[in-house]
């Protein structure tokens, strides 16, 4: 008898902890608002998206197979990405309007304070990356090496309302579920 | 050798030139491409070309980013116009977050120009949101606006407006007061709202612009939508008030309408009718004989009246009688004078005052009339004594007791029994005074003398004749000025008459006279009480002769008014 409630006991805590470490998930995104990414990124879109050459190939395109990704997934997928953006994209690109460069200064701060919010998720062993999420990872980076670097950063600059679409789609709708 | 591939390589590099000029390079490409989008609305611009002529087409081409195959629209070529509607060719443009991109160029005459791409993927970042309409309803008071979401008939399902953009959606609401440019502001975050308008605002527009606060996309204004405030007046909730108010009014009519029904002033009874006091001066035109002329007496032609006489019958009285405080009427000077009085009357009478009557006015309690004035009396003959001891005090009677002792005369009773009788003096006295007529009105209420005797009952069972007793003489009681009595005369009927002790239908003819010589005297609430003359007449017993009062007493005498005002001035 004890041994069955204590079982119980461990299966009802266990249920309760999954409930929590998912909402806890959905938690590390909220804090950002999007929509001031966004508004930067609008005002610098046709300067970086003009200086795109090569309309045939994209960085980001295995974020379009990424639609049915699960929720585990999504806490690892967003802070790889994140990665990329501050270790690649944004060293590489050599901005010479003032405009611009203030506009991309902003997103990459933003980016900076989203990244710190998943690490904290990290630590609590939150955000495990799966090997399909790894994958994911790992085009987008192959992707980028196909070109050159400057035409690669200034294409994956460009593909910055991809990147936030796809975090605001995965963020709400599975807030809302 | 060189010779032999220079023409080669000549040929070589002119075949790509000619078949580039053959694709239109000598037509300028248009120098702007982009996309005007909205909602499931999606439009290619393009500016024209320079040197643009009629047969200049575009082309247009579209191609997802990230793919490599361009596909060409030729429904836009068929426009011949500088845009071209790419939405059906777009429609997975909100569910693709890669986006589109197009491309244009010219064509003339087998001639091409160069592609012109948008310089920007077009993505739904790119879509201008709108709404299709507003629509404001004034319902009790309030009003309730509601937004209608665009819902193009392209439009996939499951792509709705609301599907969409299905977080975060809010919009501007913009009022503006129709004679004013400034306008308000308020957010809303659902398609139905209830507007508050401020006050002062009768009419006024609303516009809506719609936004995605987690999206950067433009918006537009939509149309203005005026209302225009009317007072409503006729509500549910003022039309009950007022009909409340209408209820409860005539509820409170109807209950003072009652009240005053239950207080209505009753009508007394025809008995306790009193009639209003006919004016003196009054005539009625019907009945003229009934005017009661008032005449202003000759106190000269009046012999003097004893003060028995004075005393006994207007004088002292204990009811509610005429009574003058003013002890001067009892005096010798105050006393009336009959006119052509007896000799043997004015000896009898004698001119000194009775003691008996000095004070009997101002012992009277009654309405007596009791006349003071010693100026009104002063030319009087001879006046009228009281010859028996009998005093009027106590008396409630309002008999008139003239008491004569005439030689000519049957006297009375001699015993104080018979001063209640009054025997009326010859006529012939009042021959030259016959034209004076005396009116009373009113009556007159007199004390009934008391006797002094051993039959008190007898004098009470004696009604002392007022009518014999109204002498002529008694015109003692006016004077020259007709001085005002205060006090009432009380009469009976109408019907009673003096009567008279005189035998012969002469004197008794002049007996009427003089009656109606005291008839003529004004006395304020003037009132005989018992002026039962023909009563009286029968108990009358001033002489056997007579045969009775009531024997020959003229019927006609009996309509002589008794009513008589006696109005005499202090």
């Amino acid at each position: 008898m004890k041994t069955q409630c204590a079982s119980h006991w461990l299966l009802g805590v266990m249920f309760i902890l999954c409930l929590v470490h998912t909402h806890s998930l959905r938690r590390c995104l909220i804090s950002v608002d999007m929509s001031l990414i966004g508004k930067s990124f609008q005002e610098i879109k046709r300067a970086l998206q003009t200086k795109d050459t090569f309309q045939n190939v994209t960085i980001l395109s295995t974020l379009e197979n990424l639609k049915s990704i699960k929720p585990v997934d999504v806490c690892c997928v967003t802070n790889n990405l994140l990665t990329f953006y501050r270790d690649r994209v944004f060293k590489d690109h050599q901005e010479t309007s003032p405009k611009a460069l203030r506009r991309i200064s902003s997103i990459a701060n933003s980016f900076l304070h989203m990244q710190k919010t998943l690490e904290q998720c990290q630590r609590h062993r939150q955000c495990h990356c799966s090997q399909e999420a790894t994958n994911a990872t790992r085009i987008i980076h192959d992707n980028y090496n196909q070109l050159e670097v400057s035409s690669a950063a200034i294409k994956s600059l460009g593909e910055l309302d991809i990147f936030l679409a796809w975090i605001d789609t995965n963020h709400w709708e599975r807030s809302a579920a | 050798m060189p010779s032999r591939l220079l023409p080669l390589l000549l040929v070589t590099f002119a075949i790509p030139s000619l078949g580039f000029c053959a694709h239109g390079t000598e037509l300028p490409s248009p120098s702007s491409v982009w996309f005007e989008a909205r909602f499931f609305q999606h439009i290619l611009r393009w500016t024209a070309i320079t040197n643009q002529s009629e047969d200049t087409y575009y082309e247009v081409a579209l191609k997802k980013y990230g793919t490599t195959v361009w596909k060409d629209i030729h429904s836009c070529r068929e426009a011949r116009g500088l845009s071209c509607d790419v939405t059906e060719f777009t429609l997975d443009l909100y569910r693709y977050r890669y986006g589109y991109r197009a491309r244009v160029r010219a064509v003339e005459n087998s001639l091409y120009s160069n592609w012109t791409i948008t310089e920007t993927r077009f993505t739904m970042d790119e879509v201008i949101l709108t709404v299709d309409a507003v629509t404001l309803e004034v319902t009790n008071g309030c009003i309730f606006g509601t937004i209608h979401p665009p819902r193009p008939p392209i439009t996939p399902a499951g792509d709705e407006y609301e599907q969409i953009f299905s977080n975060h959606r809010i919009y501007i609401l913009s009022i503006r007061k129709v004679s004013e440019q400034k306008n308000t502001t308020e957010l809303v975050t659902q398609e139905n709202f209830t507007l508050q308008v401020p006050r002062g605002m009768r009419e006024f527009c609303v516009k809506v612009k719609p936004h995605v606060e987690s999206r950067a996309n433009k918006a537009e204004w939509s149309e203005e939508q005026c209302l225009r405030l009317t007072e409503q007046y006729f509500t549910a909730t003022n039309l009950s008030i007022f009909f409340t108010f209408v209820l409860l009014l005539c509820g409170a009519l109807v209950f003072l309408a009652l009240l005053c029904y239950i207080r209505r002033p009753g009508k007394l009874p025809a008995v306790l009718v009193f009639e209003e006091p006919h004016n003196f001066f009054l005539a009625d035109p019907l009945f003229p004989e009934t005017l009661d002329a008032i005449h202003i007496l000759d106190l000269e032609a009046f012999p003097k009246v004893s003060l028995e006489l004075k005393d006994s019958e207007l004088h002292g009285s204990t009811d509610s009688g005429f009574g003058s405080g003013k002890p001067s009427l009892q005096t010798e000077d105050s006393q009336f004078f009959l006119p052509g009085s007896h000799p043997q009357v004015q000896g009898t009478l004698g001119k000194e005052e009775p003691p008996e009557l000095q004070n009997t006015c101002g012992d009277n309690t009654d309405s007596g009339i009791c006349l003071q004035e010693p100026s009104l009396h002063s030319s009087m003959g001879p006046t009228w004594k009281q010859q028996f001891g009998y005093t009027h005090q106590g008396q409630d009677d309002s008999d008139i007791n003239l008491v004569q002792n005439s030689p000519g005369q049957p006297t009375y009773a001699q015993d104080g029994s018979a001063l209640d009788h009054v025997c009326l003096p010859e006529p012939r006295v009042l021959e030259e005074k016959d034209q004076v007529l005396v009116t009373f009105q009113g009556y007159q209420k007199q004390t009934r003398w008391m006797e002094e005797t051993a039959n008190p009952e007898e004098h009470l069972n004696k009604e002392s004749p007022l009518t014999d007793a109204f002498d002529p003489k008694l015109a003692v009681c006016l004077q020259d000025d007709l001085a005002l009595v205060k006090g009432y005369v009380k009469q009976e009927s109408q019907g009673m008459t003096a009567a008279p002790s005189v035998t012969t239908s002469r004197q008794w003819n002049q007996l009427a006279e003089e009656w109606s010589l005291l008839d003529t005297v004004s006395c304020e609430d003037l009132s005989i009480e018992s002026w039962s003359f023909g009563h009286k007449l029968a108990s009358l017993d001033c002489g056997a002769a007579t045969g009775g009062l009531l024997g020959s007493l003229d019927p006609t005498l009996a309509t002589l008014p008794l009513i008589s005002s006696l109005q005499v001035e202090e």
